[in-house]
């Protein structure tokens, strides 16, 4: 059984379309990402699996249950985190624990194996309030009380928006841990980075899918050869690049600008076209696709698609 | 049932633990019963009379000493005109001006029938009214004795004054020989307090119940965590018994310490049963509580929330009779009454209180209210479950 099937899922607010026509599965303990910027839907998307909101179109089941129709039965097995705390916050970290055990029907001791590895780093402040946690330890708490009653699927909506990065890091590791507990996990992020760590991922954008597969298999579905270029001047050489009939693309990535080429056209065109530009030894190197790559490739595929 | 106890405690732990609602709890009550009984009164004290005597006779001293010999009156002009005197009701200085012509002495030995003039500031429809209803029945004590005084007890006593107010000729009217001594009952002082306390009473556990357990609420949509809740297999109705039983109770303790403060500090007479008083009130924190939760499923925040709950709140309390006798209104306002439980409390709680009435004299507003409490409450489910 899959742990998560989707049928043309359609949400609208008003005329607004936050989802549309959206269908994917999910396998049992499978970590899967949704990547997209922010009003692409995954809220919306999350909000329906957690059967918090009615579809307007389409079907969605978690492990056989129909979300809407199966409500009652699935909410004993989702661990729901929203982007905001939405935690007691005049409560501690120990009661704000307790009560979602207690209303689980469950004790803290019962699945205290399954938060340990998490709950551990915050047990040091259980007497704290949890509105006085810092933002890292904050997420560990409601990540820690969206497990305490051992779901099978964890949906998890934007968990690192707004925390350090070494908070991040360790986040994915203990998703990464939950894995092998044989959890389902669906995840969305903007930070394409953090999409490397999943399973599979899926990329949204305008309340559609523009794709699913496996972080490897969408790097490498990306059509072209990518280039780096450097150059200490890099707004100058960006504007140098945009204007070149041979390159196809170029956006600035971290210190240097990815391009891609047209048909027929070799890099030492475009650094001779440079050296006459007054742009001297700019570093021209191969590189491996990211999913930003492909992401704003197919953006760009999808904006020339609804301009036609 | 087992999860409703542990949202319960959750509740209260929030409750406790939030100094604001702690200080709301206790200090409410006792502001409002401090504050409200004793200075919401229509009574009238003091009345600064202008009295402008053309007579200066020993009748006119005799009926100004008089007026100030009353507890209410105080001279604290002698204008000369009656332009003067006009100025003075309109700067506030004086709130009645006395006209005694001069031939106030020689009308009382019967040659002519004298005229009073009074003028009163009526911009307090209700305090002009009384303090012309004090100078009428003092000048009618004042008429009596003269009467008597010249043993002329015919019906047509042609020594008789004529007050006016404004001016507009009014005869006082009593027949000499026949004296009405009225017999105040359930208030036999007139203590405008005992009037005003069990009104204030329902005031007290409106405002508890309909705004501290709606604003509760919201919170919890404000801040998310209902969200968080939604997602758990806690039912609605657990849910919203969890916020309503506690302010429930609140606003039952609330009632007894503000009906303990009226004991102490006014010695408020309780004729009636106290359970019956009770068992009415916690009636009447339904049908509120039911109206809290259904303005906090259509408020998403709780500055909405207020806003709506203040607008309403206003009008139960004003047109529920608290000052003004309901059956004085015109009829689209009682007709409104009938939905209006501070109206059907209100009532309840004079009676029982001052009266001393029991289960059969109130039960046809006792169960008016718990209809309205059943139905608010069912419509407050029914647009929750419509919302969630």
């Amino acid at each position: 059984m899959k742990a998560i099937e989707a049928k043309n899922i359609t949400h609208h607010y008003g005329k607004i379309t936050a989802v549309d026509d959206l269908s994917f599965t999910v396998g049992e303990g499978e970590l899967f990402g949704f990547i997209g910027p922010d009003g692409a839907g995954k809220t919306t998307l999350f909000r329906i699996a957690a059967t918090l909101i009615i579809p307007s179109g389409g079907r969605m089941t978690l492990f056989g249950l129909n979300v809407v129709s199966g409500f009652r039965e699935l909410r004993n097995h989702i661990g729901y985190m929203p982007g905001r705390f939405s935690l007691y916050q005049d409560l501690t970290v120990e009661e704000n624990l307790r009560f979602y055990a207690t209303i689980f029907g469950t004790t803290i001791k019962e699945n205290y194996y399954l938060i340990e590895p998490i709950y551990r780093q915050i047990e040091p402040f259980k007497k704290r309030r949890a509105g006085q946690l810092s933002g890292g330890m904050k997420q560990k708490l409601a990540l820690s009380c969206a497990l305490i009653h051992k779901p099978r699927v964890l949906i998890l909506d934007e968990p690192t928006t707004g925390v350090d990065a070494v908070s991040r890091t360790e986040f994915w590791e203990m998703l990464e841990g939950l894995k092998e507990e044989g959890i389902t996990i669906i995840v969305s992020t903007p930070y394409m980075d953090e999409a490397l760590r999943c399973d599979r991922i899926a990329l949204m954008q305008q309340g559609r899918l523009m794709g699913i597969d496996t972080p490897a298999a969408i790097r490498s579905a990306y059509g072209r050869k990518l280039w780096s270029v450097s150059h200490p001047e890099r707004y100058r050489l960006l504007l140098a690049l945009r204007k070149m009939p041979q390159v196809a693309a170029s956006e600035p990535f971290g210190d240097s600008v990815h391009m891609t080429l047209h048909e027929g056209a070799i890099p030492e065109d475009v650094r001779r076209m440079l050296d006459e530009a007054g742009i001297h030894d700019a570093a021209i190197n191969e590189a491996t696709p990211g999913i930003e790559d492909v992401f704003l490739e197919l953006m760009k595929k999808e904006v020339r698609r609804s301009e036609v | 049932m087992r999860k409703l106890i542990f949202l319960l405690r959750k509740e209260f732990r929030q409750i406790r633990r939030n100094p604001f609602m702690i200080r709301a709890i206790i200090g409410v009550p006792i502001l409002q019963m401090l504050i409200l009984v004793p200075a919401v009164t229509f009574e009238v004290k003091r009345i600064d009379l202008a009295v402008i005597d053309s007579d200066r006779s020993q009748a006119s001293r005799e009926l100004v000493s008089k007026l100030t010999g009353s507890s209410f009156f105080v001279v604290t002009a002698i204008p000369g005109s009656i332009r003067e005197a006009e100025s003075m009701l309109f700067s506030g200085d004086a709130d009645m001006a006395l006209v005694i012509p001069s031939d106030f002495s020689e009308g009382l030995s019967g040659v002519t029938r004298p005229r009073l003039q009074v003028l009163v500031d009526a911009v307090n429809a209700t305090s002009a009214q009384l303090s012309w209803s004090y100078l009428v029945s003092v000048v009618r004590d004042f008429n009596r004795e003269v009467v008597l005084n010249k043993g002329m007890v015919t019906a047509a006593s042609p020594g008789g004054i004529i007050a006016s107010p404004g001016g507009m000729a009014m005869s006082s009217g009593s027949l000499p020989g026949l004296s009405v001594s009225p017999r105040y009952w359930y208030n036999p002082t007139l203590n405008y307090k005992y009037y005003m306390l069990p009104g204030v009473l329902v005031i007290l556990i409106t405002a508890i119940g309909l705004m501290m357990s709606g604003l509760n609420l919201v919170r919890e949509k404000e801040s998310g965590t209902i969200e968080q809740i939604n997602v758990t297999p806690v039912m609605k109705w657990e849910l919203i018994a969890s916020k309503v039983i506690p302010f429930f109770i609140i606003g039952l303790i609330d009632l007894a310490l503000g009906l303990s403060i009226g004991w102490v500090a006014f010695n408020i007479p309780f004729e009636g049963s106290l359970l019956l008083f009770f068992a009415c009130a916690a009636i009447f924190l339904v049908a509120v509580l039911g109206v809290a939760l259904f303005f906090s499923t259509m408020a998403s925040t709780q500055q909405q929330f207020l806003f709506v709950a203040f607008f309403f709140v206003m009008i139960f309390i004003l047109m529920s009779g608290i000052f003004t006798p309901t059956e004085s209104m015109p009829l689209w306002a009682q007709q409104f009454n009938w939905v209006n439980p501070v109206a059907y409390l209100m009532r309840i709680n004079r009676m029982v209180m001052l009266k001393g009435s029991g289960f059969q004299d109130i039960a046809a507003d006792m169960g008016m209210l718990a209809m309205l409490a059943v139905a608010f409450l069912a419509l407050a489910i029914w647009a929750y479950r419509k919302r969630a």
